[in-house]
Parts: structure tokens; C-alpha cells; sequence
């Protein structure tokens, strides 16, 4: 789906492809998920790594992209980087070697210890929030300094999805983009790139209970929710409009 | 082999059979034998397996215990007895522990005392040592349980989770390895369940660490088939069950039993008048007897009962409540004051039908259907004490349907027919935790676990498949190797066909998060879209919610919207009246013997009625009419009053009068007609087999409508039917369409379909994270942490989804498949209904009325049914039956 002149949100995939960049923008990915899980009691099945590698190859082949902007949340733990990771992490830098393209992260919540290994994998780490072209590229957890002379910004932290009720009576969520206004800024809210992050379905919560204090500053509702999923990326609307779904 | 007990011993066969001391003890104790301890002293002292059936008060205890008490009193006297454990008691109530522990004590103390009194300072020298007893159950202090681990019982009591434990602590294994005797109690509450198949398996695995095999003893009350029982008491050797003599007491105590209407006219008489007369009726009961004992099936109904008891005869301390939701302490303060004869009544809903001793009772009410042939036969059970009483019961109905089937449950069990269970069989969950357990004790031969798993009865037939497929997820072959450290609960060598346990954390891991019965939680009920809390739901209750489904809380009417994690959204609802009961969950569902012989009777009865109508040509029926003779003498043959008589025959008539047909256990009635206050069009299929059965069906036949007709239908399951309901007219609908469905069905299987059809549930969502709390697969206990349920709950939909892509036969999917298809809905059952419409031997037939036929007004106003809320049911039945009527009379 063709977003803006610059930007295509490349069909039934949660990634962004900027042009002018020659750049491909995901974020939440939360490499070694299942092996923290796991050192916490709940031996999840393995698929998110697989998953991420498999959504980027797809991507990658439509696109020619030279860059992978990873807009926060490579990898889950808070405080340490845990073994699993750690593996998933080196994985996944080949993975980009291999693809000739270069990393490019931005350091979100979890992203801590990261830069410990930017000198030795040459990454090119940003801190909480960086310019890039004219998009402003920040994690989400915090508010935004500086947007002037921004023609986008592009978050994720929030993992928006909505929320559809089915006939059996369970809720299945969806995955999808934030597309609106912050101020007078255009934003994009990235969906999560992790299997396991089912995501906030955010046509079922009020403006308040939202994560991330963006959120507090713009109206949720009358942002689009473009959702991802069934190999396909379709704008449903404005999230007020989904609320009773 | 399993073979029955015929011929009773002779008592002095019996008695001889015990220690002089022992047998002197119980002389001077009890005046004779009961009917089970004149076949279980001899067995029992053989070393036998056996199993014990008898109503409470027949001495089956002591049945169990006494020829062990004497073997053991016969070591010590030979200077023998040593310090270890002989006998292992097992029971599934804790509060029944304590009460063993204390009866034993006695002719423990009594028989030592008397050897000392003989044999003086000769019991030093000759080395005689006092049969002690102790008690291990998850409130044991670690205090205790040191202490009995260097000076263990003789006789140990305790709880399956205990026992689980103990066979996995390493040092206290030393104290069971001389185990003769292990008895298992109540195994009634352990037949249909995987807490009884976790017993089992704990029990196979004591065998394996015994120096000798002992002998099983089995105890329970009614329960039926005995064979099925027998087998999972003693276990499989290859294709054959081990030996055991089965002892049925199960009908030694007589019945006088009847089922009861307050008044004439069940449909015409004044709601309050109706209440009015069944507290009289019970009034008149506790007034003539000594002590009698009230059984409603809610929570919620026994505190009414109480209340309005006491409100409407002044009685005051002298009846009390005794039910799930009390603190532990009012309950046995209860249950002490029924021993001592100091209660006139007390109101229950089910927590008095078993287990505990609650002294003499003269009379057991039960109001409204307990569901089963073998509750009414346990509850009522517990009238008459002594053996040689008579149990005295009635139950009193609360509608048309309910008398019908209480009728032909009361007379079901004076013909001792008994409604059946199944042990659920192959339990993955349950396996997978063993199988950690057992790789804790030793390293294992593949082959030698699985043989030994399979001398299990619920695993007597398990595919070597299975159980390899149980491995390697154990073993976190679904993980690349580099996790496994993490993943792997077992570590798994191919190569030498081997397992044992992987890392120092496991053993801990398997003592805490051990057992089968899931984290009980309370559900918090939000109303949708704000932080408003309305009240509690229990999770039972949630699984069993669709959106859309209307229910009460706190008095008020919700609409459920959905459900994350342990939270429930509703909005306010502006119906009339509830879709589901609030006890839908807590009502157990009819059986399906009882469900068949109701159908029989159908049958039966509707084709006497039948010929009387077309003899009289009988066009019309009122209230005047007097039941005819030939009519009255097949009635006179039930256990009823004169008002039941009545209120079973004019149902019939006006069944038959208003629809032609009654349905039965030979033909399935698929009526079309419109629902009075909804302005709907209901399909309602009587298909009168039970809950679990028309659930598994409704779902089949919900998938297949829906299909051919292509519009969304709504369902409702009850035990006598379920009920389609449709927007607008369905056109193309016809018995040809229903016949062909059914065809269908029989022809392709329905297994598919369902598990399709639940995929995306609450139900599976729940049952998912139960069967993987079970198996391990997310824990509970974590190394100090507890996890929280609604932490468990979240996500398992996507967990279950990456599961099914690992392997769709991945064992915790499986598992939860096979129990809500097997254990929750009976789809076995369901799919012998198809055959059976296949074969002929059911008939479908369809017709359509302009309003429900008498036989359906319960099953379209069962979301009313709730006794409390009677008064509004009541109008929309009789609203209901006026039309029937009306229309009745404008045919002539």
C-alpha cells in the first residue's frame, strides 16, 4: 500500500519502506523473546526469530533496500543482555551482513547494553531519538523534542492492533499502523515485528490507558488503523470508528 | 481377572481370619458383620485386590482397614513389625484424613492396651512394638514431615498430590519400599477425572519401587460399572487387567424413595402458591423426622432454603447451611453438629453428598433433579445410618421436565440401573508430568517406562507414538538444540533408547507446580470501555460465554462483550431476561443412561396416551380431566405422588394433542416455530441426550445449517435439546435438509468439524493453558516466582497458534483437543446418535408449530431457569401454554 510519495508499507508485512532512503523501517522486534520466557517458566515454541528472518526476506526482495532502520526493541530484556539474545542478535547481524545492509538502530526501552556491541559488529547506533532525511525516527516511549521541519515521524513501542470480535466469540487481533497527525506533524506508528506481541488492540482501550505518553498529546481516534495481515495491508479507518466493533 | 465376590464367608470364616487380639477387639465392639466385612476380611487377608462398593454407614472402613490393623498387630507380636511404612491410605478429601487418623487411633490404642494388660513386662522382651499411624497431606509442617521421615508410620495417610510427592523424595522412598497394603477412599470422586488418573500413575510408579507387589484396595460408594473401576483400581499386565475380587454393597441399604409436585397444576398455579407449598412440605419433613438433610444443586439455592426456613417457621440454630463457598471452619462446625445429633437440618448443595461422617440421618429432600441416577442414589444414600436402615428420600420437582426425569431416576435406581463413567484415557498432560517425575528418581530404558505406563487402565491402549511424541517435547526437540538447556525438562538419548532428568532445578520445579487441578480464580466482570467493576465470575462460567450471551450479576442483566486475560467486559443489557443461568456452570449435566431411559419411558408412555386419545378421540383437555384407568395403573407403578401422576399425564396429552409427536429415544423432534418475547424463529431439536452429548451435536449440526442456509444461527444447549434461533424465517429449511445433515455427519466423522469449530474459543484458550500448566509447559511456581493466571492466560492464543506450526499434533494441543471433545462435550456419544440416525434406529422428523410445543417451553425458557427467578419464567411458561391450549380447543 502506497502511504505517501516516499513511503509504501509493503503488503501483509508489519514493515515500512522509505525511498528516499532506500531503507526498510521495523521496530519491536524482541530478538530471544521465547528464551527469556522460557528462564521465566513458560517454554514458548521457538518461531519469532524464523518469523522476523522470513518477513524480512520477503521484504528485502521487493525492495532492493541498502538499510534496515530498527525504530527500538531489538531484543527484550530490560537490564542484561540474556544468552538467548545474544544469539538471535548475532544471527540476525549476519543475517543483515549476508543481505549486504547496513544495521541501523534506535535505541528503545529495552535496548539497553546494546551499544556495547556497536563497535565490534559496526552498528550505527542512535540514541532515543535521530534525524534521518526529514523523518524523525524515536522508540515511542518518550515525547518527541524536536519536530520542526519533520515531514514524518515513525514510532513503535505501542505494538498497535485492533481488536475483532469473532463468530465462535473470541477476540482476534490484528496487527496494524497508526497513520495521523501529532500536532501538526504527520506520524506513523510501527506494528510489532515479534510473533508473541499480539498487541494492544487499541480500539478497545481508552485514550488513557495507552503506553506510550504520545498518545496523551493526539487524538487515537482519528488516526487510521492500517491493518496487516491474511498477506495483505488494508487502511480500515479511523480508529473511532472501529470502537464498536 | 476380574471376577465378583459371590457367596458372603461365614462370620466365624471371617473372624478367624484375624489377630485373637484384634477379632477380641471388634467382638466386644460391634455385634455383627456388615455385608461388605463378610467378604473383605477373608479377601483382604489373602492379600487380594479388592474393591469395595457400600453406602455410607456400612462399616466399609473398617471393611478396608481391619485385616491390615491384624496383619500388622500379628508382626508385632512376632517381634516383626518394624519402622517402615505397610499401608499407604489414600483419600481425595482432606477433612476425610483427619477423620481416619482419628478413628483408627482408637482400636489402635485399645488392642495395644489389651496385648499389655495380657502379656505385661513380656511386651518388652518379646520385642511387641504399638502400630502407629500418621498423617501427610500438603499441611503437613516441615517439622513433621522430618520427624516422619526417620520414624515413619506403619500406616500412612494421605492425599494423591501428597502421595505424588512422596514417591519423588529420594529419602523417604526408603520408608515405602515395604509397602503391603496401599487402600484408595471415595473412588468415586477419583473415576472420571485426571486427578484419579495421576493417582494411578503414582500408584504404578509405588509398585515399581516396592521390594513386593502389595495388594490394592479400592472403597467407594455407588459407582458404576464396577469392571471399569475394578481395571483402574489394579491396572493392566499386557493386554489383560491384573486380578481383583470385587465386593458390591452398593444396594445393601434399601430405598424408599419418591419423587414429589407441591401442587396439582404445575403450570397454573400461582407462583408464590407453588413456593408455599413445597416449604410446607418440607416443613412437614424436619417436623416428623429426627434429622434430615436438604440437597439443592446451587450454592445460591441452599442459602435461600435456609433463609426462608427460618423465616417461615421459626426455626432458628437448629438448621444450618453447608456449602463450597463457606469458610472451612463454619463447615465443620456444621458437620460437628450433625455428628452429635444436635442440628434438625442441614441445607446443602453438594458438599454433603460424600465423604465426611455426619451421623444419623433420617430423611434426605432433594430439590429439583441431582442429574444422575448415582448423585440421587449417593445423596439419598445418606439417610438411615446403620446398614440395616432403610434410606428415605423424596424429591420434590420444580417443573414438567424435572418430574419426568426424576421419576425415571428414582425408578431407575430401585431397578439398580446406575449411570456409568469413563476414565479418561491417554491424558497427555497428566503423562508428561509423571514422565518428569519419574526421570527425577532414575535414568529410564524408553521401553521400560512405556511398559510401565501402560500397566495404567487410562493408558493401557496409549500409542507408543504418543509417548514418544511426549518425549521429545520433554526433551525440547522442538527447540534447536542450543535451547534445549533451557527448553528440555528430560534429557532424551537416541541412540541408547534412554532418558533421565535434565539440570538440578527440576526436581523443584516438578514438587511445586505438580498436581492436575488448575489455579482457581475469580474472573473480574468491567463494564466495557470504563474502569467500572460490576463483580466476579468464576473461570468456569467465562469458558462458557459467547459474546452476545446475557447473563445476571449482583441482580442486574449484562451483555458479554469479551473476555482478556482474567477480565470480562460487559455492557448493561436491555432484554427482559438472562440467555444463560447464572449456575450454568456449577448445574451438572444430565448422564446419558439417565437421558436414554427418560427417552424409553417417552416412548413407552406417549404410546399408551396415544391410543387412549384415538379410542376417546379424545380432542381436548382440561384441567378436569381424570386419568384413566389403564393409564393410572402404568403410573401407579413409579415412585410418585397423586400430583405427579397428574402433571405427567396432561403433559403427555397436550404434547400429543398440540404436536402430533412425542419426542423420544426413537425419534429426535425437530420443531420450527418463533419464540413468544423475541419475535425470533427458533429450530429446536428435541434431542434429549444430555449436555455434554447436545453439545458435541449442536455444534455439528450449528456448522452444517449454517452452511446450507448462509446466515449466522444462534444456539442453545440444554440436556433435554439445544435450540437454533434465526433472524427471519429460514426458507429453504426442510426434514430433507436435517436428514441429509445428519447423513452427513454420521458418514464423515464429526472430529474434524469440532475441532475446527472450538478452535478459536474461550473454551480452548482456557483448556489450553490448564493442559500446559499440566504438562509444564508454563509454570506456576517458578523458581520463587508465582505467575500470575491472567500472565498464564495471555497470549496462549498465539502460543497455541506457534505450537500448531511447530506440529499440529503437537501433545499439549492434542491433549487439549481430546479434553474438551472427550471430558467437557461427549462427542463418542454424539457420534453413536449419528450412527444411529444412519442406521434407522432414530428418526428425525420435522415439524413446525406457531408457537413451541409443551415439550420445548422448558428448553426455550431455560434461560430463565433459575428457581430464584421462577416468578417470570412461570408467566412466559404459562403464557406459553394458554396458546397451546387455545389452540387445542379451536381444532375441535
Amino acid at each position: 500500500m502506497i502511504l505517501t510519495k516516499d513511503i509504501e508499507l509493503l503488503d501483509g508485512l508489519p514493515i515500512a519502506y522509505i525511498k528516499s532512503l532506500n531503507a526498510l523501517i521495523v521496530a519491536d522486534l524482541h530478538l530471544g523473546y521465547e528464551g527469556v520466557m522460557a528462564k521465566r517458566g513458560s517454554a514458548l515454541p521457538k518461531v519469532n526469530y524464523n518469523k522476523i528472518i522470513e518477513m524480512l526476506t520477503k521484504a528485502l526482495d521487493k525492495t532492493d533496500a541498502k538499510q534496515i532502520i530498527v525504530d527500538g526493541d531489538i531484543k527484550n530484556e530490560f537490564s542484561t543482555v540474556d544468552e538467548a539474545e545474544f544469539n538471535e542478535l548475532f544471527d540476525f547481524i549476519n543475517f543483515a551482513k549476508q543481505k549486504k545492509v547496513q544495521l541501523v538502530l534506535i535505541k528503545g526501552n529495552h535496548d539497553n547494553f546494546v551499544e556495547r556491541y556497536k563497535e565490534p559488529f559496526k552498528l550505527v547506533v542512535h540514541r532515543q531519538e535521530t534525524k534521518i532525511g526529514d523523518y524523525l525516527f524515536f522508540h515511542g516511549e518518550e515525547l518527541p523534542h524536536e519536530t520542526k521541519g519533520v515531514s514524518m515521524m515513525i514510532m513503535g513501542h505501542e505494538h498497535p492492533a485492533i481488536g475483532v470480535i469473532n463468530a465462535a466469540g473470541s477476540k482476534e487481533k490484528l496487527g496494524c499502523f497508526l497513520h495521523g497527525k501529532y500536532g501538526r506533524t504527520p506520524i506513523l506508528v510501527l506494528p510489532a515485528m515479534n510473533y508473541y506481541a499480539a498487541g494492544t488492540d487499541i480500539n478497545f482501550h481508552a485514550r488513557n490507558d495507552l503506553l506510550s505518553p504520545v498518545f496523551k498529546k493526539t487524538n487515537v481516534d482519528k488516526m487510521h488503523a492500517i491493518v496487516v495481515g491474511y498477506g495483505s495491508t488494508i487502511d480500515f479507518g479511523p480508529i473511532g470508528s472501529l470502537r464498536n466493533l | 481377572m476380574i471376577n465378583y465376590a459371590k457367596e458372603p464367608f461365614s462370620d466365624e470364616e471371617s473372624l478367624a481370619v484375624l489377630n485373637p487380639f484384634v477379632r477380641k477387639w471388634f467382638e466386644k465392639n460391634f455385634d455383627e458383620l456388615t455385608p461388605p466385612q463378610k467378604y473383605a476380611f477373608k479377601l483382604i487377608s489373602e492379600s487380594k485386590n479388592v474393591l469395595i462398593t457400600a453406602p455410607t454407614g456400612s462399616g466399609k472402613t473398617m471393611s478396608g482397614f481391619l485385616s491390615i490393623i491384624s496383619r500388622l498387630f500379628d508382626l508385632s507380636m512376632q517381634g516383626k513389625l518394624e519402622e517402615k511404612v505397610y499401608c499407604i491410605y489414600i483419600s481425595p478429601l482432606r477433612a476425610l484424613n483427619n477423620d481416619i487418623h482419628r478413628n483408627l487411633q482408637r482400636p489402635l490404642e485399645e488392642v495395644l492396651s489389651a496385648i499389655m494388660k495380657e502379656k505385661g513386662v513380656k511386651v518388652i522382651k518379646e520385642g511387641i512394638r504399638p502400630v502407629t499411624i500418621g498423617v501427610r497431606t500438603g499441611d503437613t509442617t516441615q517439622q513433621e514431615r522430618q520427624k516422619m521421615l526417620k520414624h515413619p508410620p506403619n500406616i500412612l495417610v494421605t492425599t494423591p498430590e501428597s502421595l505424588a510427592i512422596l514417591i519423588n523424595s529420594s529419602k523417604f522412598v526408603e520408608n515405602l519400599k515395604s509397602v503391603q497394603f496401599v487402600i484408595i477412599d471415595e473412588m468415586h470422586e477419583l473415576a472420571n477425572n485426571k486427578r484419579g488418573v495421576h493417582l494411578a500413575l503414582s500408584v504404578q510408579r509405588l509398585q515399581d519401587l516396592t521390594d513386593d507387589p502389595f495388594s490394592r484396595i479400592g472403597l467407594g460408594a455407588t459407582l458404576y460399572p464396577l469392571e471399569e473401576a475394578a481395571k483402574h483400581l489394579v491396572g493392566y499386565n499386557g493386554s489383560e487387567p491384573n486380578d481383583c475380587t470385587i465386593v458390591d454393597g452398593s444396594w445393601s441399604k434399601k430405598l424408599d424413595v419418591i419423587a414429589k409436585s407441591p401442587v396439582k397444576d404445575m403450570i397454573y398455579t400461582d407462583q408464590r402458591k407453588i413456593e408455599d407449598a413445597t416449604y410446607a412440605e418440607l416443613d412437614r419433613v424436619i417436623k416428623k423426622s429426627k434429622t434430615t438433610l436438604i440437597f439443592t444443586n446451587t450454592r445460591s439455592g441452599t442459602e435461600r432454603v435456609v433463609f426462608n426456613l427460618k423465616r417461615r417457621f421459626k426455626y432458628g440454630e437448629d438448621i444450618a447451611a453447608h456449602h463450597g463457598s463457606l469458610s472451612r471452619e463454619s463447615r465443620l462446625e456444621v458437620e460437628d453438629l450433625l455428628k452429635k445429633g444436635n442440628l434438625k437440618c442441614a441445607v446443602s448443595s453438594t458438599s454433603l453428598e460424600l465423604g465426611v461422617d455426619i451421623g444419623s440421618i433420617e430423611t434426605v429432600v432433594q430439590l429439583g433433579s441431582p442429574k444422575s441416577v448415582t448423585r440421587a442414589v449417593q445423596r439419598i444414600g445418606r439417610a438411615g445410618h446403620s446398614f440395616k436402615a432403610t434410606a428415605k428420600g423424596e424429591i420434590i420437582v420444580l417443573s414438567r421436565d424435572d418430574l419426568v426425569e426424576c421419576t425415571i431416576m428414582l425408578d431407575a435406581a430401585l431397578k439398580k440401573h446406575l449411570d456409568s463413567f469413563t476414565v479418561p484415557q491417554n491424558a497427555l498432560d497428566v503423562l508428561a508430568q509423571h514422565m518428569v517425575g519419574m526421570s527425577i528418581s532414575k535414568k529410564w530404558d524408553i521401553d521400560e517406562a512405556y511398559n510401565l505406563v501402560r500397566k495404567v487402565y487410562a493408558y493401557h491402549q496409549l500409542p507408543k507414538q504418543d509417548f514418544m511424541s511426549l518425549i521429545n517435547y520433554l526433551a525440547g526437540n522442538y527447540v534447536g538444540l542450543e535451547s534445549r538447556r533451557v527448553y528440555g525438562k528430560i534429557w532424551y538419548d537416541e541412540a541408547q533408547n534412554t532418558f533421565g532428568k535434565r539440570g538440578k532445578m527440576i526436581k523443584v520445579i516438578y514438587m511445586l507446580n505438580l498436581g492436575t487441578i488448575p489455579d482457581e480464580v475469580a474472573v473480574n466482570v468491567m463494564v466495557m470501555g470504563t474502569k467500572k467493576w460490576v463483580g466476579n465470575i468464576e473461570e468456569e462460567f467465562l469458558m462458557k460465554l459467547k459474546p452476545g450471551d446475557i447473563f445476571t450479576l449482583g441482580g442486574r442483566l449484562y451483555r458479554f462483550e469479551n473476555s482478556k486475560a482474567m477480565k470480562a467486559y460487559v455492557t448493561p443489557a436491555q432484554a427482559t431476561s438472562p440467555t444463560i443461568p447464572p449456575w450454568f456452570s456449577e448445574q451438572l449435566p444430565l448422564s446419558y443412561e439417565l437421558a436414554n431411559e427418560i427417552g424409553q419411558f417417552r416412548l413407552e408412555f406417549s404410546k399408551l396416551v396415544s391410543q387412549y386419545i384415538a379410542k376417546k378421540k379424545l380432542k381436548l383437555f382440561s384441567s378436569k380431566s381424570k386419568i384413566p384407568k389403564a393409564i393410572n395403573d402404568y403410573l401407579d407403578k413409579l415412585p410418585i405422588d397423586n400430583n405427579s401422576k397428574y402433571s405427567i399425564y396432561s403433559y403427555f396429552v397436550e404434547q400429543l394433542l398440540y404436536a402430533k409427536e412425542v419426542p423420544s429415544s426413537e425419534l429426535m423432534l425437530v420443531e420450527l416455530t418463533k419464540d413468544l418475547s423475541e419475535e425470533r424463529y427458533v429450530l429446536i431439536f428435541h434431542s434429549l441426550l444430555g449436555r455434554r452429548v447436545n453439545d458435541a451435536l449442536s455444534r455439528a449440526f450449528g456448522v452444517k445449517l449454517a452452511e446450507e442456509l448462509g446466515t449466522d444461527i444462534g444456539v442453545n444447549i440444554s440436556d433435554n435439546g439445544f435450540v437454533f434461533s434465526f433472524e427471519d424465517r429460514p426458507r429453504l429449511l426442510n426434514e430433507k435438509m436435517i436428514n441429509n445433515i445428519a447423513l452427513e455427519l454420521a458418514k464423515d466423522g464429526i472430529f474434524t468439524m469440532l475441532k475446527r469449530n472450538i478452535r478459536n474459543t474461550e473454551l480452548m484458550r482456557r483448556k489450553f493453558r490448564h493442559v500446559a500448566g499440566r504438562s509444564f509447559m508454563i509454570l506456576r511456581n517458578y523458581k520463587g516466582w508465582k505467575i500470575g493466571v491472567s500472565k498464564q492466560q495471555i497470549n496462549s492464543q498465539l502460543v497455541l497458534k506457534a505450537a500448531e506450526e511447530i506440529d499440529p499434533n503437537f501433545p499439549i494441543i492434542k491433549e487439549t483437543y481430546r479434553e474438551i471433545l472427550n471430558d467437557t462435550m461427549d462427542m463418542p456419544r454424539a457420534e453413536i446418535t449419528l450412527s444411529k440416525i444412519r442406521k434407522g434406529e432414530i428418526k428425525i422428523k420435522m415439524i413446525e408449530t406457531h408457537f413451541p410445543s409443551p415439550f420445548a417451553h422448558n428448553l426455550i425458557t431455560f434461560g430463565h431457569a433459575d428457581v430464584i427467578m421462577m416468578k417470570d419464567r412461570q408467566d412466559y411458561l404459562r403464557e406459553l401454554h394458554k396458546r397451546v391450549m387455545k389452540k387445542i380447543s379451536a381444532r375441535k
